[in-house]
């Protein structure tokens, strides 16, 4: 199948995936001893529910979610709780293996607020890097309408092949996890996106796609290019829609998932089991059996790499994630979590560092394979000059940080390492400005509150002037001369603020859930109050008024 | 961070990456040997002496201005950019030119035009055409003293070189460019009766062809090995034969047909080997675009109408003026933005 819509740029790396997509998916022996990141995911960390010394089960809860973008934590092995701390709890195992499952669900038959408290109570995170907790990326139907379900299948970093071995061993199930989360947003239309560097994988796919799809499913073999997997990339190649800059999918009308976290959705589902193993795929030329596995989170990197044969004298890295956007493991005794997708331990000849960089020559190879279209050798200088204000107009937070242009750079510029300094060091001031802002904020509200209060008291003084003069029938306020028209702009510029305020805090909450929202609160109620004040001076005005013209 | 790098990698996959910046000189380089083999088989071994000069004092000249800037200095020759300058403005110069000649062109363009700038990707101009403009503006004699086609081993090939040829004997090297002819063959002469009267030693056509069409080969080499993309050449040659074509419609007694202009001077050499230098050209594709044929554009206008019967140095050190300004209003709209151009006037520190 072809598409004629496509993203700018792309490289072509070597793929490097057969190393690790000739042997079968099959499961690590069962871990002694896992220990669990109370960090698995974007947001806040999960907060701790147990104490040393507990028994745990494979799925009881060991900490829970914290705050609205969380996701709860469980017990990947049976055993006992060995240690709490304030980042991560360790599980010794007894071998037993003995699971604590939730009661299964048909998910036709449940209602969505059912579907999405058992995604939050099974700790679901976008298993493709990112870790976005799932239950939240299925709330955006309460401000989007979605048309369109992708399944992002793409795979198109180098070395990983975890989505094509689980495409292969669980198409059907992938696909009904897709149908479960088409009924809770609404899409009639899903579309899978898989590069055509996985064929069975798509032979799989084919033969699932014979059995019935309450929502039409479409399959879409695209041409092997990275980054096609890009969530942004992906979209504009399969549906030609400009995912905004700043936006969500969500905001186009698409949402996207990976094929591992759609098969988890189904376990959680439709067999009650919490998010407690992923699959990994295991590669690199120093370890003699390469391939792809389903490991129980917070089992040991070293544990995992020594079982697939790790030859230890050749080993130069182990990278967590992929050769282009992936990490550096700084130590072996770390432990899987909901987003290690790919650990490649690499030898030096296989992936060696790259030479000493030499200055920039501008040849421009770097813009005709960024994904983005936008300027990387511009933003270069910039980041080097710390030149803020032309990193921000040179569209600095479009970048995806795929890496494509430190391939291609032929000086040898570490261009994203770059990037994200200025990035961090962006945010950083924009953090400080917020909080400048936020203390602003407080002061105006206390300022509106003070007003809206002095306005009451007056309210009720003349309240009270009128009760005792309307029986005498005196003409003193007249002295005051009231000026309505004033006060009644006031109060129309007071309601129009109110309303903008609120719309502000709607559309903020819409687009980046992520975002703290209590500095807009605190602006809405400012609004508030002044509308109040100036409701009560206009009322006040109306019946001083009345009272001079009753007479 | 990317682990994985173009250069970095042994597959197969390689051969369409672009190699590093040091090879892409080298591969520059290797590009020129067709051309400079030309000229020197028709104009005789003082275009490798001119060349072998140039290299030498770009060497020699670079490593003395890194030593004063305290840099490295075997890293940075490594990159072999001073060389490639070298062999630009020596293969510019007309053959045999006098040693000191060489000297002067090359401080123009490596201490200049380059390492005063801050070295590799800072200079705004193109080193070897500084050089080269520099020559031709404070020597015109030594400039315009293009010698006709002639044997291998000219016989005061070495005098010339010292530079202690008589200066009578100067003016008998001396044989018009077929642009030089054209030029000055007078509004009176009708474009058909300059060429009826054979106005240039013999076989100086024929060489020019020669030589134009070995640099075109060095060129695709390039284009097909990614050295450089495809967007400077192109746009400088279509608007070069585009408007052209338009002054030879408008006029064909008086104008030089675009072949003539494509394959006589500097135009292919320019347009592969001078224009592209990524330095000191626009960065965008689009602003490529525009550079290009800006360069096309002013040839033919300072070929027609300027006091220069060639104008590639000008051209593209004009258009290096313009880069700054193709950099900010060439600017591509990324993806999902609404907007395209940061460059908004007035808002320009």
């Amino acid at each position: 199948m072809s598409n004629a819509f496509d993203f700018p740029g792309g490289i072509y790396p070597p793929e490097r995936k057969q190393r690790s997509n000739q042997s079968a998916l099959i499961e690590t022996p069962l871990p002694r001893r896992v220990t669990l990141p109370l960090q698995q995911h974007s947001g806040q960390p999960a907060k701790p529910c147990v104490a040393q010394g507990n028994a745990v089960k494979v799925g009881s809860v060991i900490a829970k979610r914290e705050g609205m973008v969380s996701s709860a934590l469980h017990a990947s092995i049976s055993g006992t709780v060995s240690e709490v701390s304030t980042t991560q709890i360790s599980i010794e195992g007894d071998g037993q293996d003995e699971w604590l499952r939730l009661p299964p669900l048909v998910w036709q038959n449940v209602e969505p607020h059912a579907l999405l408290e058992r995604l939050n109570e099974s700790g679901i995170v976008g298993l493709g890097g990112a870790g976005f907790p799932t239950h939240i990326k299925a709330r955006v139907v309460e401000q989007h309408t979605i048309h369109t379900l992708v399944i992002n299948a793409a795979e198109c970093e180098p070395y990983i092949t975890a989505d094509d071995l689980t495409l292969r061993h669980y198409a059907n199930e992938v696909l009904e996890g897709a149908q479960i989360i088409a009924k809770l947003c609404g899409a009639q239309h899903i579309v899978i996106g898989i590069e055509d560097n996985k064929p069975e994988a798509i032979d799989a796919l084919k033969q699932a796609l014979t059995n019935s799809q309450p929502v039409p499913v479409e399959l879409a073999v695209i041409a092997t290019r990275y980054p096609s997997g890009g969530e942004r990339q992906l979209i504009k190649k399969l549906l030609d829609l400009n995912v905004p800059s700043g936006g969500l999918p969500a905001d186009v009308g698409v949402l996207c998932h990976n094929p591992g976290t759609l098969l988890a959705i189904l376990h959680a589902v439709r067999d009650g089991q919490p998010l407690v193993s992923r699959v990994v795929t295991l590669t690199g030329e120093a370890i003699t059996q390469p391939g792809n596995r389903w490991v129980r989170l917070g089992t040991s990197v070293r544990e995992l790499l020594e079982q697939a044969g790790l030859n230890t004298p050749e080993l130069h890295q182990v990278i967590q994630g992929g050769p282009m956007m992936g990490t550096p493991l700084l130590t072996l005794d770390t432990p899987v979590t909901k987003l290690t997708n790919c650990l490649i331990a690499a030898t030096l000849e296989e992936l060696p560092p790259p030479p000493a960089e030499s200055p920039c020559i501008r040849c421009g190879e770097c813009e005709s394979v960024c994904p983005v279209a936008l300027l990387p050798q511009q933003l270069h200088w910039y980041a080097r000059a710390q030149d803020d204000a032309k990193l921000e107009r040179y569209h600095l937070f479009d970048c995806i940080e795929c890496g494509a242009c430190s391939y291609v750079c032929p000086s040898h510029i570490p261009l994203v390492v770059d990037y994200r300094e200025a990035k961090s060091r962006l945010r950083l001031q924009r953090i400080e400005t917020a909080k400048a802002e936020h203390a602003k904020h407080r002061f105006e509200f206390r300022q509106a509150r003070l007003a809206r209060e002095e306005a009451e008291k007056q309210a009720r003084k003349q309240a009270r002037q009128a009760q005792q003069r309307r029986p005498s029938n005196t003409a003193a306020t007249n002295s005051e001369k009231v000026d309505l028209r004033g006060l009644r702009i006031a109060h129309a510029a007071a309601k129009a603020s109110v309303k903008k305020a609120e719309k502000t805090l709607a559309r903020v909450a819409q687009e980046d859930p992520k975002q703290s929202l209590d500095d807009l609160e605190m602006q809405l109620a400012t609004a508030q109050e002044n509308l109040k004040a100036a409701e009560l001076q206009l009322a006040q005005a109306r019946e001083q008024q009345s009272n001079e013209e009753s007479p | 961070m990317s682990m994985m790098h173009a250069s970095g990698v042994k597959d197969a996959m390689t051969a369409t990456a672009v190699p590093p910046t040091a090879s892409l000189m080298r591969w520059v380089i290797a590009a020129t040997l067709p051309g400079i083999a030309t000229m020197s088989y028709f104009f005789g071994l003082g275009v490798i002496s001119n060349v072998l000069l140039a290299a030498a004092f770009g060497i020699a000249l670079e490593a003395a201005v890194l030593r004063l800037r305290k840099r490295p200095i075997r890293v940075t020759l490594n990159d072999s950019s001073a060389l490639l300058t070298g062999v630009l403005l020596g293969t510019s110069l007309p053959p045999a030119s006098p040693w000191w000649l060489v000297g002067v062109g090359m401080i123009a363009a490596i201490v200049v035009a380059k390492q005063l700038y801050g070295g590799l990707g800072h200079n705004p101009f193109n080193p070897a055409m500084v050089g080269y403009a520099l020559l031709l503006v404070s020597f015109p004699t030594y400039m315009t003293l293009w010698a006709p086609p002639q044997e291998m081993l000219p016989n005061d090939l070495w005098a010339q070189i010292t530079g202690t040829l008589p200066t009578a004997q100067l003016d008998s090297l001396s044989g018009a460019t077929p642009l030089d002819a054209f030029k000055h063959k007078g509004d009176a002469v009708l474009a058909s009766e300059f060429w009826a009267a054979n106005p240039l030693p013999n076989g100086t056509l024929t060489a020019w062809r020669w030589v134009a069409l070995a640099w075109l080969v060095g060129g695709v080499v390039l284009l097909a090995k990614r050295i450089i993309s495809w967007h400077i050449p192109i746009a400088m040659l279509g608007s070069l034969v585009l408007l052209d074509t338009l002054f030879y419609l408008s006029d064909p007694s008086h104008f030089a047909s675009p072949l003539f202009h494509l394959l006589t001077g500097a135009t292919l050499f320019g347009a592969f080997f001078i224009a592209t230098d990524p330095v000191s050209a626009a960065t965008s594709q689009r602003g490529k675009l525009i550079y290009g044929a800006g360069i096309g554009a002013l040839v033919i206008i300072i070929r027609t109408f300027g006091g220069y019967p060639d104008a590639v140095a000008f051209a593209v050190l004009l258009m290096n003026l313009c880069v700054p300004l193709l950099d900010i209003y060439s600017v591509p709209r990324p993806t999902g933005q609404q907007k395209a151009s940061p460059g908004k006037p007035g808002e320009q520190p």
